[in-house]
């Protein structure tokens, strides 16, 4: 999807009447995470196109999920650019409404995406298990200000911070610092600033992000719909609820009409 | 091998336990040889597993290889090292281990570039090759082996695509194996010696995996079982060859001491019974172990002291057998056997101690006759009192012999011939003083006794003592004598018959040899007219040239019993004589004979025969009266048969034996010999000349022919003239003279023919 880079992803077509979906994977995760791949087949069984990509990473023909201790020379910039490719290439495939619909981290790539300058094809937003970007107990503003002086330094040295569930994630300056800004507020004002509708699908049982995480969503009375019980990945039989409430949301996604 | 010879017990004890020895040695070598041809099958079959195993490591490594290889190339991570190589070495050093895609202890990554050079060279990868071999082909997994400065790396080189249609070559993939570590940390090399194993690979040289196995080198493991087994079976069989070892020579002692020792003891002991020695203390006083030996040794300690005893008493019978042996039953003096042990001892000692030797030779006068008239009992009891005399008249140290029948014999050292004589005389002494009357023997019973004496510096003739005595003892026996004779001085012609083996052997070849025995013939004169009446005939012998006398010669027919023999001989020489026609026609002939021959048949057959001569020369038997007539009876039978046939009968030498009236009233006498002793009577003028006087005319006048012998003088013609004796004979008138000077002188004189048998 970026030059040299070759990335792959399942291309399940459906309606045409029906907007596309972009289904986006969690945090270093590929298309093929259960969650994902469960609520592909059952978008695509209810008639919806789903594209499901693998995040390159910046990983030519990435095929499995990258492990937390390998070198990440992936950023967040490049997944949004990654992202913008691939709703590019469903437009070119001939879907002109597109729902952006993404499982944990991807929700909040998704996130960032929509924050840039998003396509107009996209039309809705659907984040399951959102999250923001955490780095355990390091502070963050110190972090990012150690960043951004080592990116301003050049100094090509691998950092290594938790993120998100990596206690070791080697990563470049710059790659990481484009992941740690993405904090709970970033996250919250990007929602509430969404060009699209916005839907969030939450388990009320995920602690991924901390008992408080759910309130503050709520708080910002952005559209959620919880699933009781469900844990951060909705497997199991929440994995329906999650297609339920999934295909409640893209049924009232108006689609425009083919070019 | 001699079976004969006896092998000691000890020896084949020896060649049991050696033979024991060298079977266990051969099984023991026999077990060993199995054990080393087990183990070399082993060690084989060792090598045989060592070698699948080794292979099969070999074979997995590989596979480990490819699949590490495989896997690394596949990688995500691989692929963004090849498109975005700034974080390589942390890949390369730190990433690739900790993801396990690789194992940290003998692998190595490393990525190259499409056109196979190396990322990042450098010390780090000092490893790797810069540059990937030519022949790498870009689509499949290439595998080599190569010696670097004498470390084995195995590499694996895979291409590595962009995406999954393998368009898009990015790179490729290496994989540096240490070989032999990799190799022989697997935990699976059971039979293979992991320090053995090598690559026969020079440095700098590659090799190709398929040419691997050909080129590798290794060694079985030893099985620590098989090891174990080896040595518990040769710790085995040492400690086996150790105790039998042992046990062999403790069997050798025990059997040495229970078995050995103990026979041998008992052998010795035997041995010893067999010498005759009895050990005082005899170790089988010692109880043996062994019950079978202590039986035997018990056995053979009672049959010791039972031999012992048996011994004793042996030796005191054998002591009494020698005592025995050497003494007569009869008389109780020493035997003929302890005579000859005596006299050679004897004989020894007077050697080495030159000293006057005696020997004296008893002979019981008449004994024969008395034996013969009243029993033998009394025989024997006539000789126990004999004995008994002789024993008591002889000196303290001297013994008595009986040499047989009534002959015994004793020899005295340190004596001399006075003395000799004096112990004889004791001894004819003593035994006239014993009394044979409560025998019933009314007859007096003396001995004559022959003394030989040798000087102390003439022994060496003292082997000729015994037969000298027995010539003086026969001297001593003849008529006249005093019944002692000293050899030498009452012996005539001691010269002679001091060669007495040489009339012995003459008279024996004599007696088988006719014509030996010559006779000459005296004449015998009759009175008054002093003609030749008859001739006596004398024997003679005559031997190598030699003629051996009368004296020298009867004494040896009397010894040996040989007068029947001798008196045949004679006839026979008569006959011979008087068949040859020398003798005068009508001269008579006298001839002599022994009493013991006129009972002899054979005698009386050859008279018979000799009787045809009788027309020719009248013949006459002169029978000595010395000699004791026991069978009167027979006798008179047979002198009457021959006078049937004109024989002529004399009683010779009368006056001197036995019972001459007895034998003159019983047998048929014509004429009567008066021996010499009587003759010289007549001359002497006291009572006997006489008694003797008168008594021959008294026979004259019953009708006796007498004759006188011996007359040698002209007075004693006289005498025996004036006395009316027919005949007379002696040197006076004429000498023995041999037949042939017989004939010569009968051609000038011929007797009266009847005249001359005093018809």
């Amino acid at each position: 999807m970026r030059p040299g880079i070759p990335a792959s992803a399942e291309y399940l077509a459906g309606e045409r009447g029906k907007p596309a979906v972009l289904l986006v994977h969690g945090f270093l995760q590929t298309r093929d995470f259960p969650t994902v791949t469960t609520l592909a087949r059952g978008l695509h069984d209810a008639g919806y196109t789903v594209l499901s990509p693998t995040l390159s990473l910046n990983i030519p023909g990435r095929k499995q999920s990258l492990a937390c201790e390998a070198v990440h020379k992936h950023s967040l910039d490049d997944d949004v650019a990654e992202i913008g490719r691939w709703i590019h290439w469903l437009k070119s495939q001939g879907h002109p409404t597109i729902v952006l619909l993404g499982h944990s981290f991807g929700s909040m790539q998704l996130l960032a995406y929509l924050s840039a300058k998003p396509d107009a094809a996209v039309q809705g937003y659907l984040g399951a298990s959102l999250i923001a970007a955490q780095i355990g107990s390091t502070d963050r503003s110190t972090l990012i200000a150690q960043l951004e002086e080592r990116v301003l330094n050049k100094q090509r040295d691998l950092v290594n911070q938790p993120l998100s569930f990596c206690r070791k994630y080697p990563s470049t300056p710059e790659g990481l610092l484009s992941y740690v800004r993405w904090d709970q507020a970033r996250v919250l004002a990007s929602l509430k600033r969404s060009p699209v509708d916005v839907q969030l699908i939450m388990g009320d049982a995920d602690d991924m992000m901390g008992g408080g995480w759910l309130k503050a969503l709520q708080h910002m009375q952005v559209p959620m719909a919880v699933v009781k019980g469900a844990n951060h990945f909705m497997n199991g039989e929440h994995e329906f609820d999650l297609l339920d409430n999934a295909l409640k949301y893209l049924d009232v996604v108006k689609p425009h009409p083919p070019r | 091998m001699n079976w004969s010879t006896n092998i000691p017990i000890r020896h084949i004890a020896l060649a049991f336990i050696t033979a024991l020895l060298v079977i266990v040695s051969l099984i023991g070598g026999f077990s060993a040889y199995q054990t080393r041809a087990v183990a070399h099958s082993l060690e084989q079959h060792n090598q045989n597993a060592a070698r699948s195993e080794l292979a099969a490591a070999v074979e997995r490594l590989l596979s480990q290889t490819k699949e590490q290889a495989l896997n690394l190339a596949r990688w995500d991570e691989t692929r963004q090292q090849l498109v975005l190589p700034e974080y390589y070495p942390y890949w390369r050093d730190q990433r690739v281990y900790e993801s396990s895609m690789l194992s940290r202890r003998f692998a190595r990554a490393g990525l190259y570039t499409p056109s196979g050079t190396l990322l990042a060279p450098g010390s780090v990868n000092r490893y790797l090759p810069a540059r990937l071999q030519a022949d790498s082909s870009p689509g499949e997994m290439t595998l080599w082996l190569a010696n670097e400065a004498g470390a084995i790396a195995l590499y694996a080189s895979i291409p590595v695509y962009g995406e999954i249609q393998r368009q898009t070559l990015l790179g490729y993939s290496l994989i540096r194996v240490d070989f032999m570590p990799a190799l022989l940390r697997q935990e699976t090399l059971h039979f293979t010696h992991a320090s053995s194993v090598s690559l026969a690979l020079k440095p700098g040289e590659t090799l190709a995996t398929s040419e691997l196995f050909s080129r590798l080198n290794f060694k079985a493991q030893p099985d620590p079982n098989q090891r174990l087994f080896q040595t518990i079976l040769s710790r085995t069989l040492l400690a086996l060859f150790v105790l039998l070892v042992a046990s062999a020579l403790l069997g050798f002692a025990i059997y040495n001491r229970l078995l050995v020792r103990p026979l041998g003891q008992l052998s010795q002991d035997i041995d010893d019974m067999q010498h005759g020695h009895f050990s005082a203390k005899p170790s089988r006083s010692h109880p043996m172990r062994i019950s079978e030996l202590e039986n035997i040794r018990r056995s053979l300690y009672e049959y010791q002291l039972q031999l012992r005893v048996l011994h004793g008493s042996l030796e005191n019978q054998n002591r009494e057998f020698h005592s025995q042996a050497r003494q007569d039953s009869l008389t109780g003096c020493h035997n003929r056997r302890a005579y000859d042990e005596d006299w050679e001892n004897f004989r020894q000692e007077v050697k080495t101690a030159p000293q006057g030797v005696a020997f004296l030779l008893f002979d019981c006068d008449r004994f024969k006759a008395i034996n013969d008239t009243y029993g033998h009992a009394k025989g024997d009891r006539v000789l126990s009192i004999i004995a008994d005399a002789l024993v008591m008249a002889l000196r303290a140290n001297d013994r008595l012999y009986r040499l047989g029948g009534d002959e015994f014999a004793t020899f005295l050292s340190r004596t001399t011939p006075t003395q000799a004589k004096q112990i004889a005389q004791r001894c004819q002494s003593l035994l006239d003083a014993a009394t044979f009357a409560d025998l019933g023997i009314k007859e007096p019973i003396g001995i004559s006794i022959g003394i030989a004496f040798c000087a102390p510096e003439a022994l060496g003739h003292i082997d000729d003592l015994p037969k000298q005595a027995d010539i003086a003892m026969y001297t001593a026996k003849l008529p006249g004598r005093n019944r002692i004779a000293l050899y030498g001085e009452d012996t005539e012609r001691a010269s002679q018959t001091l060669v007495a083996s040489r009339e012995t052997s003459a008279l024996f070849q004599a007696l088988s040899t006719p014509g030996m025995i010559e006779l000459h013939y005296q004449p015998i004169f009759s009175l008054p007219s002093h003609t030749v009446g008859y001739h006596e005939a004398l024997a003679r012998i005559r031997y190598n040239g030699d003629l051996i006398m009368p004296e020298a010669f009867l004494p040896v027919i009397g010894s040996r019993r040989l007068e029947t023999q001798f008196d045949l001989a004679v006839l026979h020489q008569i006959d011979a004589d008087l068949s040859s026609g020398q003798l005068p026609a009508g001269c008579g002939v006298s001839i002599n004979l022994s009493a013991q021959s006129l009972s002899s048949p054979d005698i009386a057959s050859h008279l018979m025969e000799l009787s045809r001569h009788s027309a020719d020369h009248p013949l006459m038997l002169e029978i000595t009266e010395t000699s004791l007539i026991t069978q009167i009876n027979a006798v008179h039978t047979y002198l009457e048969l021959l006078r049937t046939v004109n024989y002529r009968i004399a009683m010779d030498d009368f006056g001197t034996g036995y019972s001459p009236l007895r034998y003159l009233v019983d047998l048929p006498v014509d004429v009567v010999k008066f021996d010499i002793s009587l003759v010289n009577k007549l001359g002497e003028d006291n009572r006997a000349g006489q008694v003797v006087a008168d008594f021959a005319r008294l026979m004259t006048d019953v009708g006796y022919a007498l004759v006188a012998e011996g007359v040698e003088t002209a007075a004693a013609l006289r005498r025996v003239e004036s006395l009316g004796f027919a005949h007379v004979q002696g040197y006076l008138l004429g000498r023995p003279v041999p037949l042939a000077q017989l004939a010569d002188a009968a051609a000038g004189a011929m007797p009266d023919a009847n005249d001359s048998m005093l018809a």
